[in-house]
């Protein structure tokens, strides 16, 4: 009977565990993300679809002088105001060559905003909260804030290089679709196909 | 008097208008919560109670750690998780980066993980973000065939270097802290 009753507190245990996990984040981060996503959508809405599509239309430039504009401002801006997955719409105003290299450096800037702006992607929140949330057990609320900005700032330097470096290997793969002899057909080409 | 009265009606609208939609904004907010936050939040609990309460969770984090706790078994790490094979089946829904996240937030937690490990982990976990969704990203962006035809490979090559390097930039970045 007492093994029984080990066997259920233990079985009830486990989910005891994942209650008091589930509670905690709940009471702790839920209404901080229901407010900052208010205040986001509606500073989105204020901004408006119009203003955003001139703007991309003008970072869509090419040239290696709108490298910053195409793969750091353009993506940054499409996923603060469009969010995960609308903001890869914004690729549309881009010349075909450089739309893999905008689409890496925006999907690449989905969860870097997440300490500061989770509105851009409160559905995978835990790719950044799993964590930030045993830093803040162990280190404090200023090394979460830290944490944050210092995970926003790499995100801004890692998706400049993403696009360029794909940029580079996009430009480096478009001549040989052209070559149609099959001996030309690298194992990249054959996986794309 | 006329003109005051249609100040009046001016300043109404105008504070209607920014109260209907910080209202729309607030059932936005709301409804994105209830349904894609707090759902997945039902499930971490789930893997985190079974992880937890069996002891699977700190015999994984275990294994990890050793992984975590240097910049070279990091960046093995990224280096794994960005093969061109690997990122598009780890990429769904992230999934598995905030499953390892979670894993390795309770090493932070417990501080066995020094606090300067968190940036360059965050980077490590997260090589294959997106690589699920090249083709679908690039339908949204209007792009022709034989672009995804060419942008899925690329961007998948593309990961394999810029994973590590995030790691490596994760790891500089974290100095001081």
């Amino acid at each position: 009977m007492s093994f029984l009753v080990q066997l259920a507190t233990g079985f009830i245990g486990i989910f005891k565990a994942g209650a008091d996990w589930w509670w905690a984040v709940f009471v702790g981060i839920v209404p901080l993300v229901i407010v900052l996503m208010t205040a986001f959508n509606a500073i989105i809405h204020w901004i408006g679809q119009e203003r955003v599509e001139a703007f991309s239309k003008f970072a869509s430039r090419p040239g290696w002088l709108y490298l910053p504009f195409r793969y750091l401002l353009l993506p940054i801006v499409a996923v603060f105001v469009l969010t995960n997955p609308m903001a890869y719409t914004m690729g549309k105003f881009l010349p075909e060559k450089y739309k893999p290299a905008f689409y890496d450096a925006a999907v690449s800037f989905v969860h870097p905003p997440l300490g500061i702006l989770p509105h851009v992607n409160p559905g995978e929140l835990f790719v950044w909260l799993g964590i930030a949330s045993g830093v803040s057990t162990a280190y404090g609320a200023t090394a979460v804030a830290d944490l944050a900005v210092r995970y926003f700032l790499t995100g801004m330097v890692v998706i400049l290089i993403r696009g360029i470096v794909t940029e580079r290997i996009t430009a480096a793969m478009w001549k040989k679709p052209v070559v149609e002899t099959p001996a030309a057909k690298t194992p990249a080409a054959k996986m794309a196909a | 008097m006329k003109t005051l009265t249609g100040f009046l009606t001016r300043f109404g609208r105008a504070m209607g208008g920014i109260v209907g939609t910080l209202y729309q904004a607030g059932r936005d907010a709301v409804d994105t919560v209830w349904k894609n936050v707090l759902p997945f939040l039902a499930f971490v609990a789930v893997i985190v109670g079974i992880m937890t309460g069996t002891g699977l969770g700190s015999w994984i984090a275990t294994a990890l750690e050793p992984l975590a706790g240097n910049v070279i078994g990091l960046l093995v790490l990224s280096l794994i998780i960005g093969l061109p094979v690997l990122s598009p089946l780890l990429g769904p829904g992230a999934v598995i980066a905030q499953i390892i996240g979670t894993l390795l937030g309770t090493l932070f937690a417990s501080k066995t993980l020094p606090l300067s490990a968190a940036l360059p982990a965050l980077w490590a976990i997260n090589p294959q973000v997106g690589c699920d969704f090249i083709p679908v990203g690039l339908a949204l962006g209007e792009a022709e065939p034989e672009t995804v035809e060419v942008g899925v490979p690329a961007v998948l090559f593309s990961r394999f270097i810029t994973g590590p390097v995030a790691v490596l930039i994760g790891w500089v970045a974290a100095l001081g802290m």
